[in-house]
This record gives C-alpha cells, structure tokens and sequence, in this order.
C-alpha cells in the first residue's frame, strides 16, 4: 500500500500524459484555498485596525 | 426551555470565545490531514485500471463537492434558526459561510471539468448531476448578492434566511440526480449505509482527504465568521477583549 506508484520525478510530473491535469487541479485547488486563508485574516486584521482607530478617537 | 438554551449557547460573544481557542486545533489537524491525503492519492495509490492516473484527481474533486452541499445543509439550519428562534448568530454564520460554500462549489465544479477533459472528452455536459451543482454556485452567489443589496442588514438577514431555505430542495436533487436520470457522471461510489466500492488502497486516502478539508474549511469558517462578527458588532463592549 505504501510503494511510490511511480520510478522517477518525470514520471510523477507526467502521469502518463494526465499530469497536466491532474497537476493543476491541485495547483489551482490549493491556491484558492491559500488565498481564502489569506483575504479572511486581512479582514480580521482591517476591522481590528477600524475599531481601535474609532476607540483611540473616542 | 428550547428558546432560553439555544439562546444562551448562540450569542456571538460565547462563539467567538469559544472557536478562537479550537481554531488552530482545527487548522493543524485539518492542514495535516490534507497533506497526508492528497500526498497518499498522489504518489502511493496505485493506478486506476481504466482511468489512468487522471483519477488522482478525485482526492479533491469528492470531498469539494461532498463539502459543498454539507455548507449549504449547515446553512440551511441556521437560516430555520434565524427564522424561528431570530438567533442573530444564524445569520451571521450563514453569511461567513456563504463565500465558504461558493469557493468549494467551484473548486467541485472546476476540478470535475478538468477531470472530464482526459476521462470524457469533453469538459461540460449539461446532465443532471453537473447542471444541479452549477444551480448550487448560483444559488451561493444569489445569497451574498442578495444580502448585500439591502442597507438594512437585519431586513437582509430574514431574506437571504427564505431564500436559503428555498434553496435547500437542490441538495438532495444534486445527491439523487445520477439515480432519477441518465447522466454522463458516475454514480456515488461510497455511501454513508451501504459501503463502498473503491479498493481500500485508494478509498483511505479519500477518506483522509475528506476529513482533512472538512477540518481546513471549518478553521477557515471560523476566521470568515470572526471577521463578520467584528464588523457587524463592532460598536458592541464586549468586541473590545479581541481587538
């Protein structure tokens, strides 16, 4: 269960010609996940920021 | 009774206070989940005798789409929450969980289309299985466009909670469209009852996977719903001890 399914790096990136899909949909699939991550915290961070300037104010 | 417990355990401040402590639990665990699932899908499961390698993708294509209907399903009771208890939590987390569910609607959606390319020949078809996940995207994309179309957010609350409602008849049509009709899309290959008939080297790594983005979208969640509560509470005493 535990054996490399493939010989060499060629070959895991080639994956018999469906490399190229199979590849970047893992590709795209992480990056949406890394960039919703990303865009949530600046939200956090950006609302955090506008209270503390309106109590800072007040 | 019902009204005064769901009362107490809904109010924004206990949810906060409770999900900043289990959110990097969640994040960690469902971070690693995913590495180990996808890298066991990607590099030691063996080939699939039919599909070839590009099978590999089903490692994230299964748990999007499982994930997509779940949000909505977890949307929907919150939205009857809303309605009928008036929890202002509800509202709040369907509409966290809204842009949730659109991203991983599309990822299904995306990465089924890709999938198609080598296995099918084509990267649409507008068969039942297909079409009814494309309505689900609409149907998340119509809820945010819905909610930010009203100045008055309380307004805006109740009818994106209808409308979430209404929605909801589309999760099982999705779940038992490849039964009812002739699709070019397989059908299910697990079920929660009756097994599965994926080879177990293959079936462990999906499983992991589905777990793995399972606790990845709930820390992700919990960071959406925090900035959401943030901004609709912010003149709230209480949002102080987080800022």
């Amino acid at each position: 269960m535990f054996n490399l399914a493939f010989d060499n790096f060629n070959e895991i990136l080639d994956m018999d010609g469906h490399g190229i899909y199979v590849w970047s949909v893992y590709l795209i699939g992480i990056s949406i996940i890394f960039l919703s991550f990303l865009i949530a915290k600046k939200r956090i961070v950006d609302i955090q920021k506008k209270i503390n300037k309106k109590n800072a104010s007040s | 009774m019902i009204t005064a417990f769901i009362h107490q355990f809904s109010s924004a401040k206990s949810f906060v206070n409770i999900t900043e402590k289990l959110y990097p639990f969640f994040l960690i665990v469902g971070v690693s989940m995913l590495i180990l699932g996808w890298t066991w899908g990607l590099l030691f499961a063996p080939q699939d005798a039919v599909q070839g390698n590009s099978y590999r993708i089903i490692f994230l294509h299964v748990p999007s789409v499982i994930f997509a209907e779940l949000i909505y399903f977890f949307m929907a009771v919150c939205a009857l929450m809303h309605l009928v208890w008036r929890v202002k939590l509800a509202a709040y987390l369907i509409k966290s969980a809204a842009p949730i569910g659109a991203m991983i609607t599309f990822m299904g959606l995306l990465s089924g289309s890709i999938w198609g390319i080598p296995t099918w020949g084509t990267w649409w078809q507008w068969d039942a299985r297909i079409t009814s996940t494309l309505i689900l995207f609409i149907m998340y994309l119509g809820i945010l466009t819905l909610h930010g179309s009203f100045s008055n957010l309380e307004k805006a609350d109740r009818l994106m909670s209808i409308l979430v409602v209404i929605g909801v008849v589309n999760i099982p049509i999705i779940k038992k469209s490849v039964d009812w009709w002739s699709t070019l899309h397989q059908p299910a290959s697990i079920s929660v009852s009756g097994g599965s008939s994926i080879d177990p080297s293959m079936l462990y790594p999906l499983l992991i996977s589905v777990i793995g983005l399972g606790f990845t979208l709930i820390a992700l969640g919990i960071l959406s719903s925090r900035s959401y509560i943030f901004t609709r509470e912010k003149n709230k005493k209480w949002i102080l001890e987080h800022v």
